[in-house]
């Protein structure tokens, strides 16, 4: 019913970068809220769904047509994705496709093509929710977020960004612009499996991005990123410790399922349970183990 | 006699759908798309939010400015009752609160954002009382919450040796019965036991709830979605003490019913007509998904025990069930609902002796009511995992087993009732099983692939068309055909097209009735005001009864013509001339049942239906070993339905109805906690998508209906919805071998049974 | 807060003055009194309500009116008239695509946006071009049949086309 709420927010649209930082940070200043509207995918339908509102409203301002959060860059060796990118660019973009297929792949499993049309990773990143496909993709890349606000721009690495449920780094009146990808060379093994609670139009019950680099049989390099296991997108240090230096078909089942369960903290919740989310999550490891001694 | 007019038939062909242009191009127009009216104000309900307790009074806050807001409350309604089967629900609640989404107070204002301020300023005085939740607390009847025990109804059907003790003991039949079954069973060769459990669905039709109420000198008017204008009609009679023609209802175009529009728009209908009435002006009253799916009803949860003995060889002897449902909060339409649970229990199989025992218990959860199938759907689920258990017991195959044991012509079903006819299942198995390769994919066993097995599995069962046993008799059904000039005929039924294809098959059979091209003959929007009651659409009723009246009435309107027609002279000329002469010509008939239907409603013996349809459905799945996913791989089906009077349409109603199955069977699931729902939202009750659904293939076959319309419709619509969660177990056993006894099959449910048997894999 | 928004909706300029947040779902079943986008959760699940913007297939219950200024939307009214149908809104009425109807407009968008980067797709290319549209009706299968008829009718139309109006060479030689 709070859907009546929506004509009540104050409404702006940012005409630049700079303007965008400008006025966040002085609604900051002075104690007031805002909100960066981009697809709207999470925003409009949490107003729509969730109780009345009283009291002030957060200010909303449109960033989905914001040009320096749009592009997508292949320098050679850094793919800067813009956070105002859609997943459906993000998809169709040769860059993404030959740098990041992971990214290109995962983004066919977000919702569906209606969702996959406005969502952002930015959006993404901002909500922080462990559940997000997106983040789980890309955390696998060790990507680093960059932000920008009128001190500046930062970067800060993705492992350091999420610090808890819902939560972030990121100061109240920076902005996320853009993710940066150093990707392993074109052709490197990459992996992802979404169990979500259908086919398409779907929160994840769990999902795991991989992607690694090999030299011979031994790994030499692995970023994982799993979704729905705790409170934030898990990164499996210590699956990933196991792994890295060895050999995919010398590792130990019980080590390995006994990696993973110490990495994540799954809850039973309406979508799931936590007993078989775990259960999934070191399945889906030992599916990525397998697919990797399988090269 | 020659007619001069086009006689190809339009029965049994694929016309296009009469509505179909407009919906297509979004002209349709669906209740909130209609304009507002002068004045409309917005009505919303503040309900209940506790489970169960004494409602001591209701409390506007005194510092909100009610001014420009309506409030209604139990006060405010003539006769405080829902007319249906049992006075025991409210229009609002006055004193009892019984479920946790209970209407209380009803408000409306122009403004939607002071509406949404002002539910928040409605408080509600209550004592909370401990409620009852499951079957089995209101069994435990510590908490009694209905009548003394609980139980909102009763139900016994007995056969054979049952049945011979049954006349002889009548004040103590429960326990003679059980006996006299208990002695048969022991006698035979091989008895198997189990017990199966199915859980509540919700219909998520996509267009929710909505209703448009106003007041003028004619009396009250009420526009929405609904599927029974008159279940409407009826109940705004009784609230309001009102002339029946002072009450004029109409379906504004409909999306999507399936049992949940037919007894729940009257509470729709009577909140919005209160808040019409109090204010004076228009209410527009549409539900939002959350409500929608919380406060209306759904699809009884059951559990069922079963019992049966048989032959080594697999012939079955005995039968014993009890059938136990939730009706929820208030009775609505529970009893019928159990009733057809029961007569569908013993399936579509010969039992010499059958003791089948239906009840139904009060819960303190929203009232449980029609969804396709009703009650059907969960004795069926119990009798085809009871057989498959039993071929596991017999090492035989499940399909192996029921095909032996199907009815065949001259054989009596639990109420005695005798197969006339051809009995059309032979042949829907015959087909099923070869276009599936359903006996030699069985004989190779589960196909494993990595980490992926694959199975297949069948049910195969039957459903009653139309009312039980007397009910068409009494309801007495109606519909009526009109000339209209130009040689045109008017169709006036109170049968609505949810999306089943009503208006188009109504304008079939009287087309093909009168002799007529299809394009002269039109269907009107069922309003109360100028259609006959045909008794609610409902109960694969529709086309098999309402369609047959459609059908005589157009016969008899053509003939009445003819009989005026000079030679070379045409249709539209002669009905002309009638129509100038008499100023109307209508035919307005009576549904009659047919003859040979004898039905006892009290031993309930006799003949349940006057006709059943058939069905065969194989399912073919693979099963990930690692996260118990299951995906419906392709999805066979063939189906006796007696004739198909619109192939597409038929073969549309089937697969939309098995999909409805397959996802009760695997994904939707209401979470339930204190008696509310945690899951009130599309986004997290999980109904399939493209991606998740089988391609079908749907295979006709028809044996007719010696008194079904187009030369022998059955009724089809709830069926499909019966067969499929059964097949797909089968399937998934098949595969994996884990046999899931309850409802539904969610790869968590799945990861629980098989425990220590998941499989750990290299 | 008012604001002042004009937009191409089905090929005309349009000016709607709305709060900014306001969906476009209600803009256009209110001002613009386009009632084909229907509205059956509220939160982008179900896809009754999409539209083309700027010929990119969304949720019009997740996008803000403000977000609109100078854009392009299509709705169902805008692919055809009842007495001229596309051939998709044709077919889809054929093949027992429609039944309820009420999912029916936001398929047809989702076909549509397919069938304009797709002329050939495959059955299970058209399953995931609706996977964002629930139907509760039909079970998917016929209007997976209905747009790959449209597909193949539109293939027909193109190619005829194509063959009458594309000059011939040596023809006039």
């Amino acid at each position: 019913m709070s859907v009546v709420d929506l004509p009540r927010y104050p409404f702006a649209r940012a005409g630049s970068l700079g303007e965008l930082c400008s006025l966040v940070h002085e609604r900051c200043a002075s104690g007031e809220r805002t909100v960066l509207l981009a697809g709207g995918t999470d925003f409009m339908a949490e107003v729509s769904q969730s109780p009345r509102r009283d009291g002030p409203l957060p200010l909303v301002v449109d960033i989905s047509r914001l040009p320096e959060l749009g592009a997508i860059e292949w320098d050679g060796r850094t793919l800067r994705l813009g956070a105002g990118a859609t997943y459906r660019e993000l998809a169709e973009h040769h860059a993404v496709r030959e740098h990041a297929p992971l990214i290109a792949r995962m983004t066919s499993d977000i919702g569906g093509p209606t969702i996959q049309a406005r969502g952002t990773l930015g959006g993404n990143l901002a909500t922080a929710s462990p559940a997000a496909d997106g983040v789980a993709a890309l955390a696998a890349y060790e990507p680093t977020v960059v932000l920008a606000s009128v001190r500046g721009e930062r970067k800060v690495r993705m492992a350091d960004f999420h610090t808890g449920y819902k939560r972030t780094s990121r100061a109240d009146d920076e902005i996320i612009t853009a993710i940066e990808v150093a990707p392993p060379p074109p052709g490197s093994p990459w992996h992802w499996r979404k169990v979500g609670t259908r086919q398409a139009q779907a929160i994840a019950k769990v999902a795991l991005g991989a992607v690694a680099a090999l030299d011979g049989t031994r790994i030499t390099r692995l970023g994982l990123g799993m979704a729905s296991v705790g409170p934030t997108t898990a990164l499996l240090p210590k699956t990933r410790a196991l792994l890295v230096d060895g050999s995919p078909r010398d590792v130990d089942l019980a080590q390995l399922d006994a990696a993973v369960a110490a990495d994540i903290s799954p809850i039973d919740d309406i979508r799931s349970t936590g007993a078989y989310r775990l259960h999934v999550a070191k399945a889906l490891v030992r599916e990525l183990v397998r697919s990797l001694a399988n090269l | 006699m020659h007619t001069g007019e086009s006689l190809r038939p339009s029965v049994g062909t694929n016309v296009v759908r009469v509505d179909g242009a407009q919906k297509v191009t979004g002209g349709a127009r669906y209740v909130d798309d209609l304009p507002p009216r002068p004045g409309e104000l917005h009505g919303a309900t503040v309900r209940s939010r506790v489970a169960r307790a004494v409602l001591r009074g209701v409390r506007l806050d005194p510092t909100f400015d009610w001014s420009d807001v309506t409030v209604v409350t139990a006060a405010d309604v003539p006769e405080n009752v829902v007319q249906l089967i049992v006075d025991d629900q409210p229009v609002l609640a006055a004193e009892r609160i019984h479920h946790r989404y209970e209407p209380v107070v009803l408000l409306a204002c122009a403004d939607r954002d002071k509406l949404a301020r002002a539910v928040e300023a409605v408080l509600l005085d209550v004592d909370e009382l401990p409620p009852v939740l499951t079957i089995e607390e209101a069994l435990r009847a510590r908490d009694v919450i209905s009548g003394t025990d609980n139980v909102q109804k009763r139900y016994l059907i007995t056969k054979g040796a049952p049945d011979i003790v049954r006349d002889a003991a009548p004040s103590d039949e429960a326990r003679a019965t059980e006996e006299a079954i208990l002695r048969e069973l022991e006698a035979c060769e091989v008895v198997v036991r189990g017990e199966y459990s199915t859980h509540h669905q919700e219909q998520l039709y996509i267009e929710p709830q909505g209703m448009i109420a106003w007041w003028d000198d004619a009396g009250v008017h009420a526009t929405g979605s609904i599927q029974c204008p008159y279940y409407v009609h009826k109940a705004m009679k009784r609230a309001f003490h009102l002339e029946p023609e002072r009450i004029h209802v109409t379906q504004a175009v409909t999306g999507g019913g399936f049992g949940g529009k037919e007894e729940y728009p009257s509470l729709v209908a009577l909140h919005a007509a209160l808040l019409a009435k109090k204010s004076g002006r228009p209410v527009r009253m549409i539900y939002g998904r959350t409500e929608d799916i919380e406060a209306t009803t759904k699809r009884h949860p059951a559990h069922c025990t079963v019992a049966t003995g048989c032959d080594r060889d697999g012939t079955l002897r005995a039968l014993m069930m009890r059938v136990v449902m939730d009706g929820g909060a208030y009775v609505t339409l529970t009893p019928v609902v159990l009733s057809r649970g029961i007569l569908h229990a013993g399936g579509a199989y010969r039992w010499e002796h059958a003791r089948i025992e239906g009840v139904a218990v009060a819960t303190n959860t929203p009232p449980n009511g029609a969804f396709r199938g009703f009650g059907a759907p969960q004795t069926v689920w119990a009798i085809e995992r009871h057989l498959d258990a039993v071929a596991r017991e017999l090492g035989m195959d499940p399909g192996v087993l029921k095909r032996q044991n199907l009815l065949v012509t001259g054989d009596t079903t639990p109420t005695g009732q005798a197969m006339r006819g051809e009995v059309g299942i032979h042949e829907c198995v015959r087909r099923a099983f070869e276009s599936s390769g359903y006996l030699e994919r069985r004989r190779l066993g589960a196909a494993v692939s990595g980490r992926k097995a694959r199975g297949i599995g069948c049910a195969i069962f039957l459903h009653g068309g139309g009312f039980t046993g007397s009910g068409e008799r009494l309801l007495k059904g109606k519909a009526a055909v009109d000339l209209a000039p130009g040689g045109r005929l008017v169709v006036r039924s109170g049968s609505t097209d949810i999306g089943q294809g009503t208006e188009t098959v109504f304008a079939q059979l009287a087309a093909d009735a009168a002799k007529l091209p299809l394009d002269r003959v039109s269907v009107a929007t069922p309003c109360t005001t100028y259609v006959p009651d045909s008794g609610p659409t409902v109960a694969s009723r529709t086309v098999m009864v309402v369609g047959s009246i459609v059908e005589r009435a157009a016969a008899e309107v053509a003939a009445r013509v003819a009989a005026v027609r000079q030679p070379g002279e045409s249709f539209a000329t002669a009905g002309d001339r009638l129509l100038a002469r008499e100023g109307t010509v209508t035919s307005l008939l009576q549904y009659e049942s047919p003859a040979f239907v004898k039905w006892d409603d009290v031993r309930y013996r006799g003949d349940a239906y006057p006709v059943f349809a058939f069905m065969c459905d194989v399912a073919e799945v693979e099963v990930d070993l690692d996260t118990f996913e299951v995906t419906v791989l392709r999805f066979w089906q063939a189906a006796d339905v007696g004739r198909a009077v619109h192939p597409l349409m038929c073969e549309g109603q089937l697969e939309g109805g098995t999909l409805q199955a397959i996802g009760w069977a695997l994904s939707e699931e209401l979470v339930w906690k204190d008696g509310a729902i945690l899951n009130p939202r599309m986004t997290n009750y999980i109904v399939p998508t493209a991606l998740d659904a089988p391609p079908f293939d749907t295979m006709l076959v028809e044996h007719p209906y010696s008194e079904g319309p187009g030369g022998g419709a059955k009724g089809i619509g709830e069926m499909p919805m019966d067969g499929g969660a059964a097949a797909i177990a089968a399937a998934v056993e098949h595969a994996t071998g884990l046999a899931m006894n309850h409802l539904p099959l969610t790869p968590e449910r799945l990861f629980a049974h098989a425990g220590a048997r998941a499989v750990e894999a290299r | 807060m008012i604001a002042k928004v004009t937009l191409t909706v089905n090929g005309a300029a349009r000016t709607v003055e709305a709060p900014p947040l306001t969906r476009l779902l209600d803009a256009l079943r209110g001002p613009l009194g386009l009632t084909g986008a229907k509205e059956g959760c509220g939160e982008g699940e179900c896809g009754s309500c999409a539209v083309l913007l700027d010929g990119v297939p969304v949720n019009a219950c997740l996008v803000a009116l403000g977000q609109c200024e100078g854009r392009e939307v299509v709705t169902v009214e805008g692919l055809g008239e009842p007495r001229h149908l596309a051939p998709l809104q044709a077919c889809m009425a054929e093949h027992g695509g429609a039944q309820c109807g009420i999912c029916t407009p936001g398929m047809l968008i989702a076909a549509e946006s397919l069938l304009r980067s797709n002329a050939q797709p495959s059955a299970v290319e058209v399953r995931r071009a609706i996977a964002g549209n629930l139907c509760r009706c039909t079970g998917y299968d016929r209007i997976v049949a209905s747009v790959l008829a449209a597909a193949e009718a539109l293939r027909a139309t193109r190619g005829a086309s194509v063959s009458a109006g594309a000059p011939v060479r040596g023809a006039a030689e």
